[in-house]
């Protein structure tokens, strides 16, 4: 048995204080520090990465696999379960990425209280890695609710004017969304209480062995515990505020990593076991999907704020998911499933530069209003470039992997509904509104724009960390496709 | 190894009766008390943990008392917080009347330890009244107007459910010819009648007044905001407790309230889940509202008492069962949390009373900035009421709605399940002020050492439970009382 996934979950967790202490003793001796400890996770996740891809695991099964036994009342029986897939790796690979490029941004956006801003982060980083590694469902719970606490406080203490309005929404919403999920959770367990059954947290021994009568609720809780972390519209009212008033760094966490929480749940739990359930309404969550995708893409034309309008593109990505997984349910097609993992890696990566970027677009101009930025390629040309590149793999252009993604998802739509095929509409939009906005603010003349001041090169190095990955997936797009494949199989044929 | 126990007894005697002496030392230094009471009770806790990790559970005095773990459970956890308490109480209690104040915390952790013990109703309602009579004193120390109207108030509900329980023990020996409560029960079991019936609902409403279980919780905001907030700690933490264990002991014994009354609704289950469902509801949703911490924290504890008593609903339904056993597991472990979250809530609200004068909600705005210590162990202890893994809180909860989410009460799951997610709302509503919002002045507060110290402890053990809750549970499973 290895232990690396344990160290990826605990050398975060065990970071946390440490950071806390040296980020007070000497602040930049201890963001250098974070910045070590998070590179130190990403090259684990890395290898791990590598690891699930040279030998990727059997349809159901799991690589790097660590079991306990945790937690036993009576006959309840509680397992450390961690274990990864082709689902789950190039999602530990993104979340770690995003930590490091987020600590690199961080140097400049936050200024007060950083030893608790960078042992908060950590905090997170470890909720997280729990949370796509977790085989057990309820040590998968009490992950996902970890991810709140450092959540709440990023927005309440470090968000704009309006932090604490949308600091109690976020909370509020994902807390009495997971609390549900729990709920199904238990029913399942109990449920297989019966003679020739085995109940079970763990998410193995469940998959394929609950019976279809007992998926129809389960499905319904966790699919509102995953929505509101998706989010799906109209569960989505609290991600807009979020977005808004967190701090940029802290959004590009928000949309790369917390919403793939959501995506990833309706990938392993909603389908992964309770396929039969799944099956049946699947044109429902197709259609949620679809209609995700046009209100996000939709609302984000009308909106004036660059961040919020990078928020709704979230909303009209993320629906993307949903609509390929569920198209691969229908259709059989597995270009849905492998699109919708796909898809949330890229959105990690495009959306985060925009998000880290729309900071510093705040930080150097004064404000992110979209009409008041104006000839941003004379007056901060460095600016203008990444904001053009970033809108390009935002908006799915080749050479940007994102393109391949939404390809992807589109194709496995139509296959399951002729209809579907209004999908394609959605990328149009999008590269509508982002190309309206680029006239806007980067093609535009300047007016004033006097004492703003442009991204040195190494900013721009580090938001070519965010772009260049996408570039060099679509060429060799088997990375994350070729272990994508074995889940998509397993999860098509699991009912 | 029962000595233990007795040495433990006659400790805490001599501490109540030889304190007050210190009141005559002219001039002197009177918080001297407070450490001596603090050294009894830590030696008394060794004797009694001691005792319980190598327990031979024989009759004791005369069948009065029994060594049993569920009595060791409760009196560690009772004793526990009597000692957190004092140990804060040093940098809170000033004054002559000093000496007074220590002697009457011992007194009744003394009838809180014999209470946890209790075999006989007789014996358990002098311990009940040794337990509650210094509360009443304690509840007015401050000699205030509001102080003092809390202590009349709490005196006044406190001798109406002490009669109560006198009332309903005299039935159980008219009908049964005895005071042990084993004997009681059989008693009941053999011979059903419609009197036995009453003495069971007269039980459920003596020990609900200490519980604080909706429809007997109208004292308790009063009260716990009335009092010193010291005391509130021991009477939210401890003397409720004490409530619990002898619900425990008297009434889940009478599972024969279906035989007693003849009517296939009115079920000892089905009135301790309709009970455990208003409290936790009635107790949430009045936190939401009030604007001073105390009362918070009070109607808080009103709803904590619900989720105990869900544990206790397939106990009463069918004690046999895996689910009885893992909702009394629940119970009892949520007890033992409950007692270390609530307390240290209590003592922050007390540190914050004390420093600032001021307990509404106001006075929490920007509190991480004036007084860090105290704004992370009340941010942590919420966040453990509110049942957030991966602390102490969600682990007990966890195994209450795990008890009752199959089968006829799963209702009740999913209603604890609402409330918990509910109860964040004001829970974070708190914690927010304390980070999010401005401060009224921005000076730094003293956190007196004592008080920091206590605060350690509570915050280890809500994570160190939180974290690796295996031994905890399997402690509270083995306080199960077998049916």
């Amino acid at each position: 048995m290895s232990f690396v996934l344990s160290l990826l979950v605990f050398i975060p967790l065990v970071a946390a204080p440490l950071v806390y202490l040296a980020t007070r003793a000497n602040k930049k001796g201890g963001i250098y520090f974070s910045a070590a400890v998070a590179l130190l996770v990403l090259l684990i996740s890395a290898y791990i990465f590598w690891g699930v891809y040279s030998n990727p695991p059997l349809p159901g099964q799991y690589s790097f696999v660590e079991k306990f036994s945790w937690i036993s009342v009576e006959s309840v029986g509680l397992n450390y379960f961690l274990g990864v897939d082709g689902l789950s790796s190039p999602l530990l690979f993104v979340s770690s990425l995003l930590t490091v490029l987020v600590i690199v941004g961080s140097r400049k956006l936050i200024d007060t209280h950083e030893p608790e801003y960078y042992a908060l982060l950590f905090l997170f980083e470890g909720a997280i890695m729990g949370v796509f590694t977790s085989l057990n469902l309820i040590l998968f719970y009490v992950f996902w609710e970890i991810v709140l606490i450092p959540m709440f406080f990023f927005i309440g203490v470090w968000g704009g004017p309006r932090r604490k309005y949308a600091a109690m929404k976020f909370i509020i919403f994902t807390y009495a969304g997971s609390t549900i999920m729990l709920l199904g959770f238990l029913y399942v367990y109990l449920g297989m209480q019966t003679p020739g059954m085995t109940p079970s947290f763990d998410i193995p021994a469940l998959a394929g062995h609950i019976p279809v009568a007992l998926q129809y609720l389960p499905l319904l809780a966790s699919f509102i515990g995953f929505a509101v972390k998706l989010p799906l519209f109209p569960f989505h009212t609290w991600l807009p505020d979020a977005h808004v008033e967190a701090p940029a760094p802290i959004s590009v966490l928000l949309a790369g990593v917390l919403l793939k929480m959501g995506g990833y749940g309706f990938l392993r739990i909603s389908i992964g076991l309770f396929p039969n359930a799944s099956a049946q309404y699947a044109w429902v969550f197709l259609a949620l999907g679809l209609i995700s995708m046009f209100y996000g893409a939709i609302a984000a034309v009308l909106q004036k704020d660059l961040k919020k309008m990078i928020a709704f593109t979230s909303i009209n990505h993320m629906g993307f998911v949903l609509f390929g997984a569920y198209a691969t349910l229908i259709s059989g097609n597995l270009l849905g499933i492998q699109g919708a993992i796909f898809q949330m890696f890229t959105h990690g990566l495009a959306v985060g530069s925009l998000f880290m970027l729309s900071g510093y677009i705040h930080h150097q101009a004064g404000t992110r209003e979209i009409p008041l930025l104006k000839g941003m390629k004379s007056t901060m040309p460095r600016t203008a470039a990444v904001l053009v590149l970033g809108s390009a793999a935002a908006m799915g252009l080749p050479p940007f992997s994102s393109f391949l993604a939404e390809f992807m998802v589109i194709v496995a739509g139509i296959s399951a509904y002729g209809v579907a095929a209004i999908s394609i509409l959605v990328p149009v939009i999008t590269a509508g509104y982002f190309l309206w906005t680029i006239k806007r603010t980067v093609l535009s003349e300047p007016e004033g724009g006097h004492g703003v001041h442009d991204l040195s090169w190494g900013d721009v190095a580090a938001f070519a960390a965010y772009l260049v990955p996408l570039v060099v997936l679509i060429v060799f797009s088997y990375l994350i496709l070729t272990p994508a494949l074995p889940v998509a199989e397993f999860l098509r044929g699991a009912r | 190894m029962v000595d233990l126990l007795t040495v433990s007894i006659a400790l805490l005697g001599a501490a109540s009766l030889l304190l007050p002496l210190l009141q005559l030392r002219k001039g002197g230094d009177r918080a001297a008390a407070g450490y001596a009471l603090a050294v009894v009770l830590g030696v008394v806790m060794g004797l009694v943990g001691w005792f319980t990790l190598h327990p031979t559970p024989v009759p004791w005095f005369g069948s009065l008392l029994s060594g049993d773990q569920l009595g060791g459970v409760f009196a560690l956890v009772t004793v526990g917080v009597t000692l957190m308490v004092t140990v804060a109480s040093f940098n809170y209690q000033k004054g002559p009347n000093t000496p007074v104040y220590y002697s009457l915390l011992s007194f009744t952790a003394l009838g809180m330890l014999l209470l946890s013990y209790s075999q006989n109703l007789l014996m358990l309602f002098v311990a009940w009244e040794l337990m509650s009579l210094p509360t009443y004193v304690l509840a007015g120390f401050d000699k205030k107007l509001r102080s003092n109207e809390a202590s009349v108030k709490y005196a006044i509900i406190g001798a109406m459910s002490s009669a109560i329980i006198l009332y309903a023990i005299s039935l159980a020996y008219g009908l049964t010819g005895s005071v042990q409560i084993s004997d009681v029960v059989n008693g009941f079991r053999a011979q059903p009648s419609a009197l036995a019936g009453v003495a069971t609902l007269l039980f459920v409403a003596g020990f609900g007044f200490k519980m604080s279980i909706v429809p007997f919780h109208m004292w308790i905001p009063d009260a716990y905001e009335g009092a010193p907030t010291t005391v509130t700690t021991i009477l939210a933490a401890a003397t409720k407790k004490a409530g619990f264990v002898a619900a425990i002991r008297v009434l889940l014994a009478l599972t024969t309230f279906y035989v007693v009354t003849q009517n296939p609704y009115f079920t000892l289950p089905n009135v301790l889940a309709v009970l455990a469902l208003l409290t936790m509801t009635v107790g949430n949703v009045s936190a939401l509202t009030q604007k001073s911490m105390t009362r918070l924290l009070a109607y808080s504890s009103i709803a904590q008492a619900g989720y105990i008593l869900i544990g206790f609903v397939p106990y009463s339904l069918a004690p046999t069962s895996a689910a009885a056993t893992i909702g009394m597991t629940g119970s009892i472990l949520h007890v033992i949390n409950h007692a270390v979250m609530k307390g240290a809530a209590f003592l922050c609200a007390a540190l914050v009373l004390m420093q600032l004068k001021r307990a509404d909600l106001g006075a929490y705005n920007g509190l991480a900035k004036r007084m860090p210590v105290t704004a992370f162990t009340m941010t942590v202890a919420l966040l453990a009421l509110a049942g957030v893994p991966p602390l102490n809180g969600f682990w007990s909860k966890f195994l209450l709605f795990l008890s009752v989410a199959n089968g006829p009460y799963s209702w009740l799951a999913v209603a604890g399940i609402l409330n918990s997610a509910f109860s964040l709302g004001y829970y974070a509503w708190v914690i927010k002020r304390m980070y999010a919002d401005e401060p009224d002045s921005p000076e730094r507060v003293k956190e007196p050492f004592w008080f920091i110290a206590v605060f350690a402890v509570a915050v280890g053990l809500i994570i160190g439970i939180g974290l690796f809750p295996q031994g905890a549970i399997n402690f509270a499973a083995g306080a199960v009382p077998a049916p």
